[in-house]
């Protein structure tokens, strides 16, 4: 295969360097697609930052003026659009990205370019959202004061990232910013769904030898269960997205209740998607902690199969709860009490898992290291956030809290203190790995504390706002209300968890460079990709693993004693210092996956048609669309006829060693590739 | 799981007999819509349920032989009807709850 | 879809499973589809019963049943021509498999080409993408279904375009066409299940 492709046959030169610019925007390698999306998505985060402090300044005194209600509206809409859709999914991309191949033992994922595509997917769609601010038009919402002028502010969607119909329909929501938004989360879909499938394809077939899924890290089951609620969920928010695309477009009338439309299959189908995604963003954080929590307790993962199958089950169970978002829309006794009880039986997994970190940390020989704090928070913080979740399953208290700051504390409790501290903890834990280097850990716990206090003082009092009577997405209220201390309070603490993230980004920067080496196995850890070098290298591994046990790193560096304490081999430093050796210097030649200018070709493409469906009243909306689909097709063609590796002119003479493999899919299947060739490969 | 290896894949002359058998199927199908536009006798409530099993053995037979599911290891097969089966479930609790809140409430 | 990189990168490495990773990650797409079909349909039903308070036609009176019935066979008989082509390749028989290959993509035009005539049947007698929810939500499944069918046949032309170039289709495209297949028979069991749902049960 690599043999027949001469460069004459491709579009363009295939990108050689594998550094500098080009070698980031053509890389087709799992490290730095993770990397990629781990700046983007932490650049998407200070977003959303910023909004949710504009909104806090606000909402900081009664009858406050600092935004107007057109303003407002927008804010709260893009910021928890941000953070959900452009921060924690992309965020926990990132880490799978990275650790995913690591953790299982391969070279990259299945497809390593379509990996790429599901990046420039994202960034490009989150871009494309980000661009009503300068192109979006509405006019202001009614209710507030009609003779302002919108603004730019104001020009983003502005429909509440549930986008409910008949709101963000085109009978109330004038101009197009909500295409902005239907759009745009239509192409973050695309993206998401791709790398789903590559994930799953990845977790069932590229696994190392020995690897069973019984021996995966807990940190891939989660990874593997979030990329089915993706794969299941996507095309679900992907028919409600086209539709209300449809409707603003080209005057479908789904949602048009005047027209016999029904605005309450928009919640149908949006929450049917929404609810699995809740799963989506605490699964990865999960995931995280059941790695780091055994890690600094020194102890294997308490009831590692319970731990497994309760993310299983959360996840399966999570596609049934979708209508307890809706207990006040006007669903039948028979539905609220349905997804009432499912609503109170998802708690059981999940507080499973709550006990298993529990049972894990007991007895431990724990050591209060950074990753170790935010892990620690996260189960703490997610308790809370879960109480006071799982009492909404008792519908009169839901529709008495419902649209209250009550609910806001809770998600957050969840979203925040639970995926928000997880990911964090992650972002600690896997740094040496990430950067060769250690960070400063008392800049490290410095941010922990301030941001606990900070999350805490924030999210904390607005339960009792809520309990109080403050409603949701409401720019203004009542100096008589009484709420104005505590929302101070408030705001105070966002701009306490503000100046976390600034010691974070400085710690981050200032270690990533200074920091002292960390080594290879800074923590004495447990998982495979603490077994190669620290930065990882560019081919992972020297020699592909072996696994033979569940937490392969740790049985090999310790044995028992007769109570069952670890006790470390004293070959374990040998066996360390051996493996950095095999990491660096590779005995045997390995191919890896050459960069492509293809994947961010068909990512540019996409806004094209994107805006050309938003303009497609105007001249220029057909010649838009029409050059999107060239790109894409014509990146997809060039694509299809590049090979995947080129054929390296300084390995040619190791050429012999290896098998035809490096020609062909010989010995792989015969052009049916189903009977005869797959039988010996059954057992592994 | 050794035993769908060795069943070889349909030669071409049964692949057209299955086509036969799809297409007396859909003969079938069109030939129900009819008895029941003009037999008064028959209402949906048998034609309805006859179609949809005559259409659940059209799906069968064209996943399980055109596109080889038997003879695909078992990982694939469950895995496909997992997606169908939860779809359907899905769906279908959907419309339920849909269909509810129009009548009752 | 001749573009999903190759499992072969990784030599030293082996499918934990036994199924290609191409072909693994066709079926978990596949399976991914029922979703996105199931909102379709029953965006559908929940409409199609309903009374509107306006004059409006409905979809269900203007089928054609006789017409949509021969083009649900057509594209039933497509799926034969293409597991023809993939039994042909597996022989070895390229001119064959190309054969077969246009043939599947003709007769996938010819649904279109119904499709484009049965839509412009209904506008033409008043029913736009406009005229009601039920309507609407006629146009935009079998519209979507639709495009599903035209992706495929850009497929398929393509690897008879590939084949008719290179004199015939390697080892490698020779998976191509199973994934193409796949999607293809795909499509076809979505129809099966729309014909029945949406035409045929009153």
């Amino acid at each position: 295969m690599a043999t027949t492709a001469s460069p004459a046959r491709t579009i363009f030169r295939r990108p050689a360097s594998t550094t500098g610019l080009w070698g980031w925007l053509t890389t087709a390698d799992h490290k730095k697609i993770g990397i990629m999306y781990g700046y983007t998505a932490f650049v998407f985060f200070l977003l959303g930052g910023i909004e949710a402090l504009l909104l806090r300044v606000q909402l900081a005194v009664p009858e406050n003026t600092f935004l107007s209600a057109a303003e407002y509206n927008a804010m709260f809409t893009m910021h928890g659009t941000t953070m959900i859709f452009l921060f924690v999914m992309p965020a926990s991309a990132a880490f799978f990205n990275y650790l995913l191949p690591l953790m299982i033992g391969a070279r990259d994922v299945a497809y390593p370019r379509m990996n790429a595509v599901s990046f420039w997917i994202f960034l490009f769609g989150g871009l494309f959202l980000y661009s009503s601010f300068f192109f979006g038009t509405t006019d202001a919402p009614i209710g507030g004061n009609l003779a302002e002028e919108v603004g730019r502010l104001g020009s983003l969607p502005n429909g509440g990232w549930f986008g409910y119909a008949p709101n963000s329909g085109a009978r109330f929501s004038t101009g197009t910013v909500m295409d902005y938004w239907a759009i745009g989360l239509q192409i973050l879909g695309v993206a998401s769904l791709i790398s789903a499938i590559n994930f799953i394809v990845t977790i069932f077939n590229m696994r190392a030898k020995g690897m069973t899924m019984l021996r995966m890290p807990v940190f891939v089951w989660m990874t593997f269960v979030v990329a089915f609620l993706l794969l299941f969920s996507l095309p679900i928010i992907a028919v409600a997205l086209f539709m209300i695309t449809f409707d603003r477009q080209f005057g479908t009338l789904f949602f048009d209740a005047t027209a016999g439309g029904d605005p309450i299959l928009w919640q149908h189908f949006f929450w049917l998607f929404g609810h699995p995604e809740v799963y989506i963003l605490i699964l990865p954080a999960m995931g995280i902690v059941s790695e780091v929590l055994p890690t600094f307790s020194r102890k294997p993962l308490f009831g590692y199969p319970a731990v497994v199958f309760a993310g299983a089950a959360i996840g399966f169970m999570g596609f049934g709860v979708w209508a307890h978002h809706m207990f006040s829309s006007g669903v039948t006794p028979i539905t609220q009490a349905a997804f009432g009880l499912s609503t109170m039986a998802i708690a059981i997994p999940t507080g499973i898992k709550i006990f298993n970190w529990l049972g894990t940390i007991w007895g431990g020989r724990i050591k209060l290291n950074t990753p170790m704090l935010f892990a620690i928070g996260f189960v703490a913080m997610f308790v809370i956030g879960g109480l006071s979740g799982v009492t909404h399953s008792i519908v009169p208290a839901d529709w008495q809290q419902t649209d209250t700051y009550y609910i806001v504390a809770h998600f957050h409790y969840v979203l925040f203190g639970g995926a928000i501290f997880g990911l964090f903890s992650g972002m600690y834990y896997w740094f040496p790995k990430l950067t060769g280097r250690m960070y400063n850990e008392r800049l490290g716990k410095l941010h922990f504390w301030v941001f606990f206090v900070g999350f805490n003082l924030t999210f904390g009092p607005m339960h009792w706002l809520g309990l109080n009577g403050m409603v949701r997405r409401t720019w203004v209220y009542a100096e008589e209300a009484g709420l104005g201390p505590w929302n101070m309070a408030v705001t105070v603490g966002a701009f306490i968890i503000a100046l976390g993230v600034l010691i974070f980004m400085f710690n981050w920067s200032w270690s990533r460079r200074r920091g002292p080496v960390a080594g290879m196995d800074p923590w004495d850890a447990r998982t495979l990709e603490w077994t190669i070098p620290s930065p990882s290298p560019e081919h992972n591994f020297g020699v592909a693993p072996v696994v033979t046990a569940l937490d392969d790193f740790w049985a090999k560096k310790y044995d028992s004693d007769h109570e069952g304490r670890a006790v470390r081999r004293s070959s374990a430093d040998a066996m360390i210092a051996e493996m950095e050796q095999t990491g660096l210097n590779p005995p045997a030649p390995i191919h890896l996956p050459a960069p492509s200018y293809y994947p961010i070709l068909v990512g540019a493409g996409i806004p094209f048609v994107g805006y050309g469906i938003i303009y497609h009243t105007s001249p220029f909306g057909i010649p838009l669309i029409v050059i999107g689909m060239l790109v894409i097709v014509g990146s997809f063609i060039g694509w299809g006829v590049e090979p995947l590796e080129e054929v390296h002119d300084d390995h040619d003479d190791d050429h012999d060693e290896l098998p035809p493999s490096a020609d062909g899919r010989a010995g792989e299947s015969n052009a049916d590739g189903t009977v005869e060739t797959d039988g010996d490969e059954e057992d592994a | 799981m050794a035993d769908h290896e060795h069943i070889p894949h349909p030669t071409p002359r049964q692949y057209v007999q299955i086509a036969v058998l799809l297409a007396v199927l859909t003969a079938v199908e069109v030939g129900l819509f009819y008895l029941e536009e003009g037999v008064e006798q028959i209402g949906t409530s048998i034609t309805a349920p006859a179609l949809i099993v005559l259409a659940f053995i059209k799906f069968a037979i064209v996943v399980g032989y055109y596109m080889h599911i038997r003879y695909e290891k078992p990982l694939v097969s469950r895995f496909f009807a997992t997606g169908f089966i939860a779809a359907l479930v899905l769906y279908a609790a959907v419309i339920l709850a849909m269909l509810f809140s129009s009548n009752i409430l | 879809m001749a573009d999903i990189a190759h499992a072969d990168a990784h030599h030293d490495e082996h499918e934990s499973t036994g199924i290609d990773s191409r072909k693994l990650g066709m079926w978990v797409f596949l399976s991914s589809e029922f979703f996105f079909f199931g909102a379709l349909i029953s965006n559908y039903m929940l409409f199609k019963g309903r009374d509107f308070a306006y004059e409006t036609i409905m979809p269900r009176e203007l089928y054609d049943i006789p017409f949509t019935s021969i083009s649900s066979f057509v594209l039933l008989m497509s799926s034969l021509t293409m597991v023809l082509a993939h039994n042909a390749l597996a022989e070895g028989d390229q001119n064959r498999t190309r054969t077969w290959l246009l043939a599947t993509a003709m007769l996938g035009m010819v649904f279109i080409g119904g499709q484009y005539f049965e839509f412009t049947e209904f506008i033409l007698e008043g029913m736009t993408l406009t005229s009601n929810p039920a309507a609407s939500a006629f146009f935009m499944l079998t519209g979507f279904h639709g495009g599903h069918v035209f992706l495929g046949i850009v497929m398929l032309l393509s690897l008879y375009g590939i084949s008719r170039r290179n004199g015939q289709l390697s080892e490698a495209q020779g998976l191509n066409l199973e994934l193409v297949g796949l999607y293809w028979h795909f499509v076809d069991i979505i129809w099966i299940v729309i014909f029945t749902i949406v035409y045929l049960i009153p």
